[in-house]
C-alpha cells in the first residue's frame, strides 16, 4: 500500500526549525491495521497527515499505491486523497449545519457519482454503522459515540483503500470507544487498510502492528501474534 | 470598570483593523451622505420661511385646464387684473399687490445696461415684508419714480448701501428718466422663490393695457391674521362670475374664467407647488423629488446601520470568551450590555466625527452643483448639533442593541468548557441573511433608478427636438421699441453677414419661457380652441431646420403671407387691424395644431380656413388660411407637452435666430454685435447659443439626476463595504467546514463556488424584491415627462448583473484565500 524512505518533515519559522518527522522508514501493506503510539508532540499526527497527503514531506520518498507522491502538486494529491483515503478525527469534524445524511454524503459529493447511486451508498453505510435512524438529525443532536459513527460512515462511504483515524476514541467514553474500535476492526476484516493514532494501549491492541514513536522517529515496531 | 470597558473596546477595534475600518468608515460615509441629503431636503422644505408674516402671505396661481385633453398646467404668474377685485370682494384680504418683472435699460457710466427689476404696487413691501435697512417700507413706492434696491445692488451701483436720495437713469422709449432711491432692503436669501434686487412702482397705464386674459406677473396677498385661505378659494368660482366679463368670440360667449381657475398658495409652498415660474435662477422643485432625496438618505443610513449590526453579530462569536470570562469575574448581564452599547456608541461617535468632516468638505461642492446655498451650522436656529447627537445615539444604540443582548446571553460554562470561541448566537444568521437581502434589494433598486434616470437625461439632451440646436445664435430684445420698427431690415442685414447661413425673426425659440396663445374658432365647433400663436419671419423654418410636411412655408413675396401692423397712432392701428380682419392672413401650423383643428393628415389641412381672436373680441375674428404644415418642434422642456402652434408673420419678433456655417461662431457673434450697435446703440446686445440654452434648461434636472446617481452609488459602495467585511467573517467562520470538505476531496474551485453561492442566493432574492418596486417607481417618474424613454428590461437585468458582480467580487477574494489554506490548519482552527 505505502512505503516511506528517509522521510522527514521540518517546520521552519524565522527563528526556529522543528523536525516533526526525522528520516522515517515505514512500510504498510494492503489490509494491515497499524496503530501509531507515542507521547504528545512525538510526530504521530504529522505522520498521519503526511500519509493522508494533507501535509507534504520536506525530504525523502513516499510511495503510495506504487507511485511516488512526494512533491506532487496539491491538485494531484487532492485527487489521490479523494479516491483512496478516508479520514476519522478525534473531534469528529462534522459540519454542524448539515444533517447526518448530508455529512456522510459529503465524501461522495466531489466524486463523479450520480445522485441516485450516492443516495443508495449513503443509506447502506448508515445502516452498517447503525446510524440510519438518525439520518435527519444534526450532529449537535447526537451523542459523542453517535457522532463518531457518522464520521466513520463518512470515512468509508467512498470505499477507500486506506482509512486514517486520528485518535478516533479520544473524545469518547469507554463503552463508545470500544464500539468504534470494533467497527474499525470489522472494516479491517472486510479488507480496508487502517492506520490509527492512539494514546490507548487497549485500543492499540486491536491493531495487527503497533508503531511507537518518539521525537519524530520510529522507535519500535511490535507485531501482534496472529 | 469604565476604563476596562473602554480599553477592551479600543483593543477589540485594534485587534481587527479591517473590521474597525469597515465599521467606522462605512458608517461615516452613510452618515455623511444622510446628513448632506437631509440638509438639502430641509433646505428645499424651508423656502421663504424667513419672510415676516410668511404664514399669511399668499401667491395667487393660475390653473389652466385644457378642454381637449384635460391636462392641467399651473403657473406662478397670473393676471394682474385679478389683484384689485380680490381685495375688494374678500374682506379677509388685508392687501393684494401686483408685481411684474421688467428688464429696463439703465445708464451706468454712460453705457446702457440691462437690469432685472420688479415693477410693483405701492403696498408691495407691506405684503412681501422683506427687512429694510434704510427707508420706510410703507412709503418706499409712493412716487412713480421710486426705486428700492437690495444691499448688494446698492453696493454694485454706488459702492455703498447709504444711497437714499441717489438717482439712476433709466431709458424709457428712448428717453431718459431719473429714478430716485427710496429704500434699501436686505438681500433675499437664496432659498426663496422670489429673486429681485430692484423694485420700482408699477406703471398704471401698462397694467390697464393688460386686462383679463393677459398674464403679466405675479399677484400676492396678505391675509388678515386668522383668516383662512380655504374660505377664499371656496369663494373663487362665484368671484370669477362676478368679476370676469364674458366676451363674444365668433358668436360664442366666452369668459376667461371658463378655461382658467385660481388658487392661493402660501409663499412657503410656492417653491414646491408644481407651478412653473419663469426665473431660471430660481428653478422650482417638486415634492416627489425632495421626498426621493429624503428616502435615499434614509436608505443609505439604513444600509450603513445594517452593516454595523451585521458585522457586530458576525463578530460576536469571537468575543464570546471575553464575555464568559467577565461573567466568571462577576460581571452582571446589565453591566455587559452597557459595555457593548458603550462600544457601539464609541464606534458610532468616531464614525459621526468622520462623517461631519466629510460633510463639511463636500457641502460647498454639492451646494454649488445643486444651485443652492446649503451650509452646515451646528448652533443657532438652523443648527444641527442636537439632531446630530440624536442621530449618533439612535445609530449607536440601534447598532449595539442586538449584539449586546445576544452576546451577553452566552452561558460562560458552556463556552469555556467547549473551548470554542467562534460560537454563533442563535438567530443571528437569519438576521444577517435578511439584512443582506435588504441591502442588496436597495442597492439593486438604486442602480436601476440611476440607469433609468441617466438614460432619460441622455434622451432629453439627444432626442430629436424637431429643430436644429447646433449652430444657432439667439439675439434677444428684438421686441424693444428701437428695433421693432426696423426688424425686417435687421434680419435682412444679418442674412448678409459673413458666416451666416440664415437669419430669422421669431416669437418662439429654444428654451423660451414666453407662451403666447390665441383662441381659434373652427367651423362646426361650438367652443373655440386655444393654440400657440407666434410671429415668425419667412426664413424661420429654414434657419431652425424645421421640416415641412405639406404645402409651403411663409413667403416674403406674397402679400397675404404678411400681417404687418404699422406702429401708428391708436386710431390708425384700429383701422389697420380692421383691414386685416377683413382680409385675413396665411399661416403655417405644426402637425399637432393641424390635428387639433381636425386634420390628422397634414395634406388635408392645406387651404383650410379657421378664424382667430387676435385683436380682441370687439374687432371680430380674423380668418387665417393654412398654407403649410410643419413637423412638431419641442422648444421647451421634455416635461412639457408639445405645443400645438400656429406661425404667422407679424413683422414683430422677440428674438433674432441666426444659423451660422462659420467655423468661428464668436466672429459671427461679433459681427452681429456690430450690426446691433449700429441700429440700436442704446439697447445692450445680448446673445446666446441655442445649444447652451437647451443644456441650461436641463441643468437642474441633470444636476439632480446626477446627484441622485452619486448618492445611489455611495449607498451601493457602503453596502459593498459591509458585504466585504461580512464575507471575511463568513469565510473565517466556515474555515472548519471548508477544511473538512477539502479533506474529502473538494477542490479550490468547489470551495470558491460554495462561498460565492452563499452570497449569490441573497442577490437572487433581492432582485425579486427590487425589480417590481423599481419598475413602479420609475414608471411614475418617467410619467412626468411628455417625451420619455421606454422602460425596457435592460436596466433591470444590468442592475441584477452588477449586483451579482459585486457579490462575487467582494466574496471571491476571501473565498480563494480560505480555499487555498491547508486543511490541517483549518481543522486545528477549532
Amino acid at each position: 500500500m505505502l512505503s516511506m524512505r528517509e522521510l522527514s518533515r521540518v517546520y521552519r519559522t524565522d527563528t526556529v526549525e522543528t523536525t516533526a518527522l526525522d528520516r522515517i522508514d515505514l512500510d504498510i501493506a494492503d489490509g494491515e491495521f497499524v496503530a501509531i503510539m507515542g507521547p504528545s508532540g512525538c510526530g504521530k499526527s504529522t505522520l498521519l497527515n503526511v500519509i493522508g497527503m494533507l501535509d507534504s514531506p520536506s525530504s525523502g520518498s513516499y510511495v503510495f499505491n506504487g507511485g511516488e507522491v512526494a512533491g506532487l502538486p496539491e491538485a494531484k494529491l487532492a485527487d489521490i486523497r479523494k479516491k483512496h483515503i478516508g479520514f476519522i478525527f478525534q473531534s469528529f469534524n462534522l459540519i454542524d449545519e448539515l444533517s447526518v445524511r448530508e455529512n456522510v454524503e459529503l465524501a461522495l459529493l466531489y466524486h463523479d457519482i450520480p445522485s441516485s447511486e450516492r443516495k443508495q451508498r449513503v443509506e447502506a453505510v448508515m445502516d452498517k454503522v447503525g446510524i440510519a435512524h438518525r439520518a435527519k438529525h444534526r450532529p449537535s443532536q447526537l451523542s459523542g459515540g453517535q457522532q463518531q459513527r457518522v464520521a466513520v460512515a463518512r470515512a468509508v462511504v467512498g470505499e477507500p483503500k486506506l482509512i486514517l483515524a486520528d485518535e478516533p476514541t479520544g473524545n469518547l467514553d469507554t463503552q463508545h470507544g470500544e464500539e468504534v474500535m470494533r467497527m474499525l476492526q470489522k472494516l479491517n476484516a472486510e479488507g480496508s487498510t487502517i492506520v490509527m493514532v492512539t494514546h490507548s494501549p487497549a485500543h492499540a491492541d486491536y491493531a495487527g502492528r503497533v508503531v511507537n514513536m518518539l521525537d519524530g522517529k520510529v522507535l519500535v515496531e511490535r507485531r501482534r501474534a496472529a | 470598570m469604565w476604563r476596562s470597558n473602554l480599553i477592551a473596546g479600543i483593543r477589540a477595534l485594534q485587534k481587527n483593523r479591517t473590521y474597525a475600518f469597515i465599521n467606522i468608515f462605512g458608517l461615516a460615509i452613510g452618515l455623511a451622505a444622510c446628513i448632506v441629503l437631509l440638509l438639502y431636503v430641509r433646505y428645499e422644505l424651508t423656502y421663504d420661511d424667513w419672510l415676516k408674516d410668511a404664514d399669511r402671505t399668499y401667491q395667487v396661481q393660475l390653473i389652466h385646464t385644457d378642454p381637449e385633453t384635460g391636462i392641467r398646467t399651473i403657473q406662478q404668474g397670473s393676471e394682474g387684473a385679478a389683484a384689485a377685485p380680490l381685495a375688494k370682494d374678500f374682506p379677509q384680504i388685508e392687501a393684494a399687490v401686483r408685481a411684474d418683472s421688467e428688464r429696463p435699460v439703465f445708464l451706468r457710466r454712460g453705457e446702457p445696461v440691462f437690469a432685472d427689476m420688479l415693477a410693483a404696487d405701492p403696498a408691495f413691501f407691506q405684503v412681501i415684508s422683506v427687512p429694510f435697512l434704510r427707508g420706510d417700507p410703507r412709503h418706499a413706492l409712493d412716487q412713480a419714480n421710486s426705486l428700492v434696491m437690495s444691499r448688494s445692488e446698492a453696493i454694485k451701483q454706488f459702492g455703498t448701501d447709504d444711497v437714499i436720495g441717489r438717482t439712476i437713469t433709466r431709458i424709457v422709449r428712448g428717453e431718459k428718466v431719473e429714478l430716485r432711491v427710496t429704500g434699501v432692503f436686505e438681500d433675499l436669501p437664496r432659498h426663496s422663490h422670489m429673486n429681485f434686487g430692484l423694485v420700482t412702482r408699477i406703471n398704471p397705464q401698462d397694467a390697464a393695457d393688460c386686462s383679463w386674459g393677459c398674464v403679466n406677473g405675479f399677484v400676492y396677498l396678505k391675509l388678515r391674521p386668522g383668516a383662512s385661505p380655504d374660505a377664499i378659494t371656496a369663494g373663487l368660482p362665484a368671484w370669477e362670475k362676478r368679476n370676469i366679463p364674458a366676451v363674444n368670440v365668433g358668436g360664442a360667449m366666452v369668459s376667461e374664467g371658463d378655461a382658467f381657475d385660481w388658487r392661493l398658495v402660501n409663499v412657503r409652498d410656492v417653491h414646491l407647488s408644481g407651478a412653473t415660474g419663469d426665473d431660471p435662477a430660481r428653478p422650482d422643485n417638486d415634492r416627489t423629488t425632495v421626498a426621493t432625496f429624503g428616502v435615499v438618505a434614509l436608505l443609505i443610513l439604513g444600509i450603513a446601520v445594517a452593516n454595523f449590526v451585521n458585522l457586530a453579530t458576525a463578530r460576536a462569536g469571537q468575543r464570546a470568551r471575553e464575555v464568559a470570562l467577565r461573567k466568571l469575574a462577576g460581571a452582571a448581564r446589565a453591566q455587559l450590555i452597557r459595555q457593548f452599547l458603550g462600544e457601539s456608541l464609541l464606534i458610532a461617535g468616531l464614525a459621526m466625527l468622520v462623517a461631519l468632516a466629510l460633510a463639511e468638505l463636500s457641502i460647498p461642492y454639492i451646494a454649488a452643483y445643486l444651485g443652492t446655498d446649503l451650509h452646515l451650522a451646528y448652533l443657532g436656529g438652523d443648527g444641527i448639533l442636537l439632531p446630530i447627537i440624536g442621530l449618533w445615539l439612535v445609530v449607536g444604540l440601534l447598532g449595539g442593541l442586538y449584539p449586546a443582548f445576544y452576546l451577553t446571553r452566552f452561558q460562560p460554562g458552556a463556552i469555556l468548557r467547549s473551548n470554542r470561541s467562534a460560537a454563533e448566537p442563535p438567530g443571528t444568521g437569519r438576521l444577517r441573511a435578511v439584512l443582506v437581502v435588504a441591502q442588496f434589494a436597495v442597492s439593486i433598486g438604486l442602480i436601476i433608478c440611476t440607469l433609468v434616470v441617466y438614460a432619460q437625461i441622455q434622451f432629453a439632451r439627444s432626442t430629436d427636438a424637431g429643430f436644429r440646436r447646433d449652430g444657432i445664435i439667439l439675439v434677444a430684445n428684438m421686441d424693444r421699441k428701437q428695433l421693432a420698427t426696423q426688424s425686417d431690415a435687421v434680419i435682412a442685414e444679418a442674412n448678409r453677414l459673413p458666416g451666416v447661413a440664415s437669419a430669422a425673426g421669431t416669437g418662439i425659440w429654444p428654451a423660451s419661457g414666453q407662451v403666447l396663445n390665441a383662441s381659434f374658432q373652427v367651423p362646426g365647433r361650438a367652443k373655440p380652441i386655444t393654440l400657440g400663436w407666434y410671429s415668425v419671419s419667412p426664413q424661420f423654418f429654414d434657419t431652425l431646420g424645421i421640416r415641412l410636411l405639406a404645402g409651403r412655408t411663409l413667403s416674403p413675396d406674397r402679400e397675404r403671407d404678411m400681417m404687418r401692423l404699422p406702429l401708428l397712432r391708436p386710431e390708425e392701428t384700429r383701422d389697420a387691424q380692421a383691414a386685416l380682419v377683413e382680409r385675413g392672413t396665411n399661416v403655417v401650423v405644426n402637425r399637432l395644431a393641424a390635428k387639433q383643428l381636425g386634420y390628422d393628415d397634414p395634406q388635408a389641412a392645406i387651404g383650410k380656413t379657421v378664424r382667430v381672436n387676435t385683436f380682441g373680441a370687439d374687432m371680430g375674428l380674423m380668418p387665417v388660411t393654412i398654407v403649410g404644415v410643419v413637423e412638431d418642434s419641442r422648444f421647451r422642456s421634455l416635461r412639457e407637452a408639445v405645443e400645438p402652434t400656429v406661425f404667422y408673420n407679424g413683422s414683430y419678433y422677440s428674438r433674432l435666430a441666426v444659423h451660422y456655417d462659420s467655423a468661428d461662431p464668436e466672429a459671427v457673434r461679433h459681427e452681429l454685435e456690430r450690426l446691433w450697435k449700429r441700429v440700436a446703440a442704446d439697447v445692450p446686445f445680448e446673445a446666446d447659443y441655442a445649444d447652451a440654452k437647451v443644456a441650461e434648461m436641463y441643468r437642474v434636472d441633470r444636476a439632480r439626476g446626477l446627484s441622485f446617481a452619486g448618492f445611489a452609488g455611495l449607498a451601493v459602495a457602503v453596502a459593498c463595504l459591509g458585504l466585504f467585511g461580512l464575507a471575511a467573517f463568513t469565510a473565517e467562520r466556515r474555515t472548519k467546514e471548508i477544511g473538512i470538505r477539502k479533506v474529502f476531496g473538494a477542490s479550490i474551485a468547489d470551495i470558491v463556488r460554495l462561498l460565492v453561492w452563499q452570497f449569490t442566493k441573497p442577490v437572487v432574492v433581492a432582485n425579486l424584491i427590487a425589480w417590481p418596486v423599481a419598475w413602479w417607481l420609475m414608471r411614475s417618474w418617467l410619467n412626468q415627462f411628455d417625451a420619455r424613454i421606454a422602460l425596457t428590461p435592460g436596466p433591470f437585468v444590468l442592475a441584477g448583473l452588477i449586483a451579482f458582480a459585486i457579490a462575487i467580487g467582494t466574496v471571491a477574494g476571501h473565498a480563494i484565500r480560505v480555499a487555498r489554506t491547508n486543511p490541517i490548519h483549518a481543522l486545528r482552527y477549532e
